[in-house]
């Protein structure tokens, strides 16, 4: 669904809405951004994609074919966000399982013979953070010769912040979405839920890339990807990438006093304050090759 | 015309009943479940129908496919509630539909028709939004635990919402359970509604969350065998093309709610069974978007940090 856009404050932005039916968005000051919405994998995809990944096991809920695209036209730099990638992540780190409160009474049953306990992580952790890469033959010189194979980039701590004061300015909003990527309701246990929503305004993009996890009466885990891009003349774009990680359980949650009723946690903007932070660092995108 | 008949044109209509209209309903419903088998008998032809989740745009679809009740006759495998926008009036109107016409429409319970899952997953609020008080959510609880846990279509076809239970190996057994009562967090009673067959394993297996039984194939092979069955119908598991044949057709899930939570772009079915068992399953897609109550809402864009 469209979000109505002023046309003017697209005119004056020197922006225009991309036009193609299945891709949404617009291009400014030399960047193509766009989203793009599937249905969920068909069964045959999953099983592709369970070879793919070695594992037997996807959430119940995955996108394939929804991603958000961030295209930077003179540099070829290609940032992008897909359930593949960050799926890929999930299995490499394969944290050890969370176990529900149902559990310690089920220890107790009477166990059938030659039960198998499957141990994967079924929460879909993932410590993804988006992708990149500089796309070939896109950065053109006068000649039209493509002449950046050797350039790369990579993510190198910075002291730089994203600047949250601007980004609170109320400017206008020329592109908006938000683009799920996967979901599981952990059979009922809870939610595990990966989106990327972005804004584009006149003057710059800001991305959230935002992983929620809460197994009821166990833990919340927010793991949280802002990118940040002014716009601006140089060749290369100056792109910032914020990571913060948030997690506490239930218990220590009503140690401190707040509530631990579940319908207090369905929305994780409103709460994520109340969960300590685990790590938090700025990165910035550097060019090598390419100056 | 009855006040009964009334009733259902008005459900029909996706418009929700009387608080007063809800409490006197549930004490029917609750005279005529009661004495309901914990394996109930249902002869065909009959319509098996799987996860609804209060997409009741989407349920007037399955009835546009499948045909009116009592002209078909009906199975549902339960989760009538929670995750869409109607699960008050998709559950009065099947509770309503049982009330006048209880030979032609069977509901079984689901995982979700539950006090406790209701509270997290969306009824509870969804009552206490339309009604202003949880009066409305505690008469539908209470019937919940009235419902039956399983059916049996013409002593060949074993019908339930999630799976079998390593404590089950007789439908004698399911008989004697005492099932007035809320879902338990473990036991046979819990299995049927929350286990699910499993590729993976062969035998039984532990979820790794620690609670939840996985069954693979010589479970359900052993199980049809013993109690002389030609397959299990069950539902609980969202499957992208409506419904997915396991273990050499030994077990089936059909699952009934299209573009779950309004966005997996998944087509859902219905598998109707003729008088002599054959199967004829029928595909649909969810309602268009004309046809709902309320225009598709657009998402505000949103001065995230």
């Amino acid at each position: 669904m469209a979000v109505e856009v002023d046309e003017k404050d697209l005119k004056a932005a020197g922006a225009e809405l991309l036009s193609d039916s299945d891709r949404r968005g617009l291009r400014i000051h030399g960047w193509e951004i766009f989203s793009l919405k599937g249905s969920i994998l068909n069964s045959s995809t999953r099983l592709q994609w369970e070879e793919k990944l070695q594992t037997s096991h996807l959430p119940e809920m995955v996108f394939g074919d929804s991603s958000l695209v961030l295209k930077h036209e003179s540099s070829g730099t290609k940032i992008y966000f897909n359930a593949f990638d960050a799926l890929a992540g999930w299995k490499q780190e394969a944290l050890p399982p969370v176990e529900v409160p149902a559990a310690a009474k089920w220890k107790f049953r009477s166990k059938p013979s030659q039960q198998v306990i499957l141990d994967y992580d079924y929460t879909f952790t993932t410590p993804y953070c988006g992708s990149e890469t500089i796309e070939a033959g896109s950065n053109k010189n006068g000649s039209g010769n493509i002449s950046e194979t050797s350039s790369s980039i990579c993510w190198e701590d910075c002291d730089e912040q994203i600047d949250v004061v601007s980004l609170a300015s109320k400017e206008p909003i020329l592109f908006y979405d938000e683009v799920v990527l996967y979901e599981d309701e952990l059979a009922d246990n809870g939610v595990s839920l990966l989106t990327v929503k972005v804004r584009v305004m006149p003057s710059c993009w800001f991305l959230l890339l935002r992983f929620w996890l809460r197994v009821d009466g166990v833990l919340m885990r927010l793991r949280d990807t802002r990118m940040h891009c002014a716009f601006g003349d140089g060749t290369n774009p100056v792109i910032l990438r914020e990571s913060c990680w948030r997690e506490a359980t239930f218990q220590s949650i009503s140690a401190k006093g707040y509530p631990s009723d579940l319908a207090e946690y369905s929305d994780p903007s409103i709460i994520s304050e109340r969960l300590p932070v685990i790590t938090h660092k700025t990165l910035k995108l550097v060019f090598h090759g390419n100056l | 015309m009855s006040d009964l008949d009334r009733q259902i044109e008005q459900l029909k209509k996706c418009e929700p009943l009387k608080e007063s209209e809800v409490k006197a309903l549930c004490l029917k419903a609750m005279e005529i479940l009661v004495e309901e088998s914990n394996v109930q008998r249902v002869d065909a032809p009959v319509t098996i129908c799987g996860d609804i989740h209060g997409q009741f745009y989407d349920m007037k679809e399955l009835f546009k496919v499948g045909g009116d009740c009592p002209k078909t006759n009906y199975l549902f495998l339960g989760d009538f509630v929670d995750r869409g926008f109607y699960s008050v009036e998709t559950f009065l109107l099947l509770l309503a539909l049982k009330v006048r016409y209880p030979d032609r429409i069977t509901l079984i319970r689901g995982n979700h028709e539950s006090r406790q899952i209701t509270q997290v997953y969306g009824f509870y609020d969804e009552c206490l939004r339309k009604y202003g008080s949880v009066n409305v959510w505690r008469y539908c609880t209470d019937i919940f635990d009235y419902l039956s846990l399983s059916a049996l279509i013409e002593n060949r076809i074993f019908s339930v919402h999630g799976g079998l239970s390593p404590a089950i190996s007789t439908l004698d057994q399911i008989r004697t359970i005492d099932r007035k009562q809320e879902v338990p967090h473990d036991g046979a009673m819990c299995d049927l509604l929350w286990s699910d067959p499993e590729d993976i394993v062969d035998g039984w297996g532990l979820s790794p969350r620690g609670a939840g039984f996985l069954f693979g194939g010589s479970v359900v092979t052993s199980f049809n065998h013993s109690n002389n069955i030609d397959y299990i119908c069950r539902a609980h598991q969202l499957v992208m093309e409506g419904y997915k044949w396991m273990f050499n057709n030994q077990i089936v899930t059909v699952w009934s709610a299209p573009n779950y939570c309004y966005r997996c772009g998944n087509v859902a079915a219905i598998l109707e069974l003729d008088e002599n068992l054959n199967k004829r399953f029928r595909v649909f897609e969810a309602a268009p978007q004309e046809s709902r109550g309320t225009p598709a809402k657009k998402p505000a864009p949103d001065y995230f940090l």
